[in-house]
Formats: structure tokens, sequence, C-alpha cells
């Protein structure tokens, strides 16, 4: 059996953007050979109130760096939990900042949607600070200034779907 | 001790990775435009990850079909692709998996880093969205994080990673068959 699926659309349809606002988007590095000890602090328990809204990893010449993004109130105790075992001066933090994000019907396997998000905020003059886009899912953050710009940008490139 | 709940597993096809590195002239918006280089070529990215990092330096890692590999590096590789200082590290046959937190979402990207480093199963990158958190690793290796993960928690019965079994292609005209 074959199957072949078609998108005809003058533009790309999502199911909506959502947000979210007051956030610290914070950035560290570690060798990889240090990132088992990353392992044990994320997963112990003490963290377990930190609800990162976005959260990726890059791996470049043999370290790896991680980005959180999570309520400004709750960057104080997350800085504390790993300053214990990570140099301090790995950290960057970047507040306020916000995120939109949304998906679409098959957002994974088909291509143009990077395109799409970019080239619009691009046009916007939007600075995008990180994103990911895994899952049928775009995630973009901003300074939160630039959240209602960034999203009229989108909406103007991406169709809602009612 | 009881194992944290997941909500399943997802694997994908054998992927390669692309990781552009340089620094950061704002006037030059790279993610927009290599983004845009891969659309006019018809080619999909599965997995992006963008960052515009402390150090005043951006990464972009594009996680593309293994098949297109030789023609993206060609692409990437042409004359004025990239800005000068910029530079690309391909890193060939890698997948990625998926799985699909029904909450804890740190505690269960800390037990999967822990996990999978203590049998040396390497990560070159993590992505998450609302209900899912991605990880990139080696693609003959995906078998083994698998079953580092269904060793450290607690899935649904009877539960088999999704595999991918459609192959999506793009064209713009659609041949209709001869019935």
């Amino acid at each position: 059996m074959e199957t072949i699926a078609i998108y005809w659309e003058p533009r790309i349809k999502t199911y909506g953007f959502q947000r979210f606002s007051d956030l610290a988007l914070i950035e560290f590095s570690c060798l990889l050979h240090e990132i088992q000890s990353l392992g044990d602090i994320l997963s112990h328990d003490a963290l377990h109130v930190v609800e990162p809204k976005f959260i990726m990893a890059q791996e470049s010449n043999h370290e790896i760096s991680f980005t959180f993004c999570l309520p400004a109130k709750e960057e104080k105790g997350f800085h504390a939990s790993l300053g214990k075992s990570l140099s301090p001066n790995s950290l960057r933090c970047v507040s306020p900042v916000g995120i939109i994000f949304f998906y679409g019907p098959h957002f994974g396997d088909r291509y143009g949607i990077a395109d799409a998000t970019f080239s619009s905020l691009s046009k916007a003059g939007i600075t995008v600070i990180a994103s990911g886009c895994s899952s049928s899912s775009v995630y973009v953050v901003v300074i939160q200034g630039d959240m209602d710009k960034a999203e009229e940008a989108l909406t103007q490139t991406f169709e809602v779907a009612k | 001790m009881e194992k944290v709940k997941l909500g399943g597993l997802k694997q994908s096809l054998e992927l390669c990775q692309f990781d552009l590195t340089g620094s950061s002239n704002l006037s030059e918006n790279m993610v927009s435009k290599i983004s845009a280089l891969l659309a006019s070529q018809k080619i999909n990215i599965e997995l992006v990850t963008y960052n515009l990092k402390r150090n005043k330096n951006q990464q972009l890692t594009l996680c593309i079909s293994q098949d297109t590999c030789v023609k993206v590096s060609k692409l990437l590789g042409k004359d004025g692709c990239l800005p000068a200082g910029w530079g690309v590290h391909c890193r060939e046959h890698v997948g990625v998996l998926t799985v699909f937190p029904h909450h804890s979402a740190m505690k269960i990207l800390g037990l999967v880093i822990a996990s999978w480093t203590s049998q040396s199963i390497p990560i070159y990158g993590i992505a998450t969205s609302l209900s899912t958190i991605s990880f990139i690793t080696d693609y003959h290796r995906v078998d083994m994080g698998i079953k580092a993960i269904q060793n450290s928690f607690q899935l649904p019965d009877n539960h088999a990673p999704i595999k991918p079994e459609l192959l999506y292609y793009q064209s713009d005209r659609v041949k209709k068959r001869e019935r």
C-alpha cells in the first residue's frame, strides 16, 4: 500500500500560537565527560519544582551547551542547584524572555516550515535568541518586548486552522 | 524504588547532523538563510536547534535525512554560502529518539542523560516541545538507548517504540497512476 499526502496550502496551517512570558533563559556549558553529573543534578528531587518551558542542548568542540527557559521566579533556585557542581562563570542568563510556540500537521515531515518561520521573523526585524523545532512543534525564544511583533509576523505567514 | 512513568518512545529514520557555528553578526541571519536554502531544494529539516550563544557565537544544528547528506554538504560547501569565519561539522548516521513524558520533564531529562552516559551512549543534541523530549545520538546506538530507557522508566504495558513506517516525498506535481 502506498500513501501520498499532499499539502496545497496558500498559507501553512497551524493549530494556533501559544505563548509563555516572564521567563529567564539560562545557558551553560559543560564538558562531555561531566554530563553524567549534570544528569544526576537534574534528576534530583530538589529540582522537581522547576518547570522549564523549553530546553535545548547543542554539542560542539567536546562541550555540550544547555539552554533552559524557565519561569523567572525559578531562576535563583536553579542557579543555586547548578552552581554546586558547575563553574558559575559558565552560566549566562537573559531575562525577561518569552516563547512563542506552535505546531501543525506533519510539520516534522515536510520542508519549508523552518524557512517560513525564520524568514518571517527576520523580515520583521525580530532577533531570535534561541529556537528548537522538533516533533511537529516550533519553539521561538525572543526578548519579551518582541513577543507581540513576533506573533504578528508569524500570524501573517501561517494560517490558524479553525 | 518506583520508576518514573513515561508515555512512550518514538525513533527516527537514519539522519545526518550538521552543526554550523560562527560569529554573531546579526545583520546576517544564518538561521533564516540556511532554512531558506534547504527549503528551496525541497529538503526537510527534521530537527533544528538554534542559539545565540553567550560567547557571541551562533550555533545552528540541523538534522536531515541521511539520503540528502551529500547534497546538503555540497550546498553548504559552496563559495559564499557561509560567511567568513563560519564552520560546518557534519556527523553522519545519527538518529533521534523522542520520549513522551507525562510530567517531570526535568527529572526525565536527568535520568535519560545519566542512564545513557553510564552506558557510553553519546548525546549530540536535545530539544523539547510541550509533550516531548528529543535526543540525538548515533543511529546504531538508538536500540541501546531504547533499552536503557526501558530499564530506567515505567512504560505502558506492551509498549513498543514507534518506528516510522511512512516515508514522505514532496513534489510539485503528483503523477496520476494508470489503473
